[in-house]
């Protein structure tokens, strides 16, 4: 690929207080290239635009600028952080296509790959892992919304994921404009783009953004495509009209409850077969009315927050099969069967609070808003969690993280005390007392 | 534990390069130009092809000078071909219509799979066919597959025969157009070149940005969907050519 700005120079550009020096080009695609360049001492990403996407895309600009001045909603956005255009000095110097802009943001550590990596089979990710990085992404959009700004364009394409933490980072923020105002060209990607708005019917916003929300989160649970059942497979050449087809006029969810033409073929769509029923039905619930009756009514998609709840309660009653050490996601006080080994699942230990209702098993996590109703789930800073012995992994412990003593009340009537960065062993407990209200644990 | 073994079902898009091996590609080193062009495109066309976890990429190659033989006979994942790739050899006439005959009995079901995503067909020449053209050109287009298939034509130099080549791309959709000068104009600028006229590459470096938007930009639109500006109204071509890049006006000319 050939780079548009010169790399190795140093440029002068409007929009920063400093000279930027281009590293290397990283990568490019249909809109422009991105580069890592050095501002100061720090490393940063620049992304330039093609004149053709600038002419396009009248209010490219404007929506930049309305973006730095709005501030990232939330971390898991590479948000930009300058508007960028050469100087009359540095056009004078370089080549560069006149009239030509580009802004900066954070470089994304190179830990965090794309989302496509997961979806294709090529990554080691837990389900716990995947499962956060949902809740991530649902939190992004929820922050989002809030501050009324809508994505417009999202996809697999601009999701990169952590693996070993389940953490985000979405990309290309630059379709990010004022919901309702529309000013912008892009409408999205087929396969993600609600139908509304790939028939024409709709320019995109919040609304559809839920819909290309509910896809994504379950192309991330399953490993497959949410409209791609036996009306796929009725398609030979799966080209645009096909996908108009299928993702426009005739959508329908693999797992509609009433609709059934769509089912997923056993071994074409093997994938969703095998990862559906992982979930819990509220889980499963949520998807069925943003692909059921919200594909043709926009107004009852499935809101941000309730993803939120839906996904944070599915990590909290998270245990392990003891025949198989699998990840399961059925309730912990209800006996049932693993979905990896088919073996009847022992009814698990599990800590209660005041809003929450925890499985006992490791890595599970307890967060301020299983004790404050009116907190909303956030999983960045768990209060504790839970961990394996050492020496003995089915001795399990709950580690105290956060800054005060909590006091253990244990089965013979004793009490000890659990001091910040302490674990409590789960065998003689019976309660613990903390600050934020007391903790149950319900055998 | 992990996430359960599975992976998205994965549709064939199949990548076919039609090389022009006449002698007249020996000269000014434009065989060796097209070999380079083509391995140094492999790398980016594999990194789409990971990209988009619903797509097989298979490339395969014909070469014609007397006659149109298979040059990689057998659909090969993109991934694979990086370290396979054989040089082509100039020498003799130039069989285009029987090249495409060749093709078009590849793209017959079978063995041509039942479902598949549109293919790619990249037709590269410096020259006009010396053999019935039309009726490859007939037979190709007989079969389904072909119809839906991107069908791209790269013309190196200035010999090359620019309406046969527009007859393989068939009809520009903008009424009245021919075969586009080469240039360096860039996307979205008035008379932007576009992927359904030939393009011309007249020195090396141009053909090399062809082959890589050809294997890497139009890979990806054919096999997966691309983010759509505008309006979304029905597209004219069953698949939306991305723009071509910005090219560099060349040093080397032939």
């Amino acid at each position: 690929m050939t780079a548009l700005l010169p790399l190795g120079t140093t440029l002068q550009l409007e929009g920063i207080s400093g000279p930027l020096r281009l590293i290397r080009l990283l990568g490019g695609g249909g809109q422009g290239q991105v580069y890592e360049a050095e501002y100061g001492k720090e490393r940063v990403a620049l992304k330039w635009y093609f004149p053709g996407c600038i002419s396009k895309d009248r209010g490219l600009d404007q929506r930049l600028r309305e973006c730095i001045r709005a501030t990232s909603p939330n971390p898991s956005f590479l948000w930009p952080i300058a508007l960028l255009s050469p100087s009359v000095e540095t056009l004078q110097q370089h080549s560069i296509p006149l009239g030509t802009f580009g802004y900066m943001m954070g470089l994304r550590p190179a830990d965090f790959v794309g989302a496509h990596e997961h979806v294709g089979g090529h990554l080691q990710i837990s389900l716990r892992h995947v499962l956060r990085a949902c809740f991530f992404l649902a939190e992004a959009f929820h922050e989002l919304h809030l501050k009324g700004l809508c994505y417009k364009d999202v996809s697999l394409g601009n999701l990169f994921l952590q693996p070993q933490t389940g953490r985000i980072l979405i990309c290309d923020n630059d379709n990010v404009d004022i919901d309702g105002r529309d000013l912008g060209s892009a409408v999205g990607t087929p396969g993600f783009m609600a139908p509304e708005v790939l028939l024409g019917q709709a320019r995109p916003g919040t609304n559809s953004d839920l819909f290309s929300l509910a896809v994504l989160l379950f192309r991330l649970l399953t490993r497959h495509d949410p409209l791609k059942g036996s009306l796929e497979l009725q398609i030979r050449c799966l080209d645009e009209p096909a996908r108009r087809r299928l993702y426009g006029e005739d959508p329908v969810f693999i797992f509609d409850l009433l609709d059934e033409r769509n089912r997923p073929d056993p071994i074409e769509h093997a994938a969703a077969l095998l990862t559906w029923p992982i979930y819990p039905a509220q889980l499963q619930g949520l998807f069925q009315q943003t692909l059921g009756v919200g594909m043709r009514e926009p107004g009852r998609r499935v809101y941000t927050g309730q993803w939120k709840t839906a996904l944070a309660r599915t990590l909290d009653q998270r245990r392990l099969c003891p025949a198989c050490g699998q990840e399961v996601f059925t309730q912990a006080d209800q006996s049932s069967l693993c979905w990896a080994c088919g073996q009847m699942l022992p009814s698990t230990p599990r800590f209660k609070t005041v809003r929450g209702d925890v499985a006992a098993a490791a890595d599970n996590e307890l967060h301020r808003h299983h004790f404050d109703s009116l907190v909303s789930e956030c999983i960045d800073h768990p209060l504790a969690s839970i961990e394996a012995h050492p020496l003995k992994a089915s001795v399990l412990g709950l580690k105290n993280l956060s800054s005060e003593t909590w006091t253990a009340e244990l089965e013979n009537g004793e009490s000890s005390s659990v001091h910040p960065g302490q674990r409590c062993n789960l065998n003689l407990l019976v309660r613990l007392r903390t600050s934020q209200g007391s903790i149950d644990l319900i055998r | 534990m992990a996430f359960p073994n599975v992976q998205l079902s994965k549709r064939p898009l199949h990548f076919i390069y039609i090389c022009d091996c006449s002698g007249s590609m020996q000269a000014n080193g434009k065989m060796q130009a097209l070999n380079q062009a083509i391995r140094q495109s492999l790398p980016g066309m594999a990194d789409v092809a990971r990209q988009n976890p619903e797509a097989r990429v298979l490339v395969r190659a014909v070469s014609f000078s007397h006659q149109a033989r298979w040059h990689v006979a057998e659909p090969t994942p993109v991934e694979q071909l990086q370290n396979e790739w054989v040089d082509l050899q100039a020498e003799g006439l130039t069989a285009m219509g029987d090249a495409l005959a060749l093709v078009a009995a590849a793209l017959r079901t079978p063995p041509m799979e039942q479902r598949a995503l549109p293919p790619v067909l990249v037709l590269i020449s410096d020259g006009a066919p010396t053999d019935d053209f039309e009726a490859g050109l007939q037979t190709l287009l007989r079969e389904p597959w072909a119809q839906k298939a991107v069908r791209l034509a790269i013309a190196v130099g200035h010999d090359a025969d620019l309406e046969t080549l527009q007859q393989f791309i068939g009809p520009e959709p903008r009424s009245g157009a021919t075969a586009a000068a080469a240039g360096d104009r860039l996307p979205g600028e008035p008379n932007a070149r576009s992927g359904r006229r030939p393009l011309q590459a007249s020195n090396a470096t141009t053909l090399a940005q062809y082959i890589q938007w050809a294997s890497t930009a139009v890979v990806g639109s054919a096999s997966m969907p691309v983010s759509q500006v505008g309006s979304p109204s029905p597209q004219q071509a069953n698949v939306p050519l991305p723009d071509l890049p910005p090219t560099v006006i060349g040093q080397v000319v032939w």
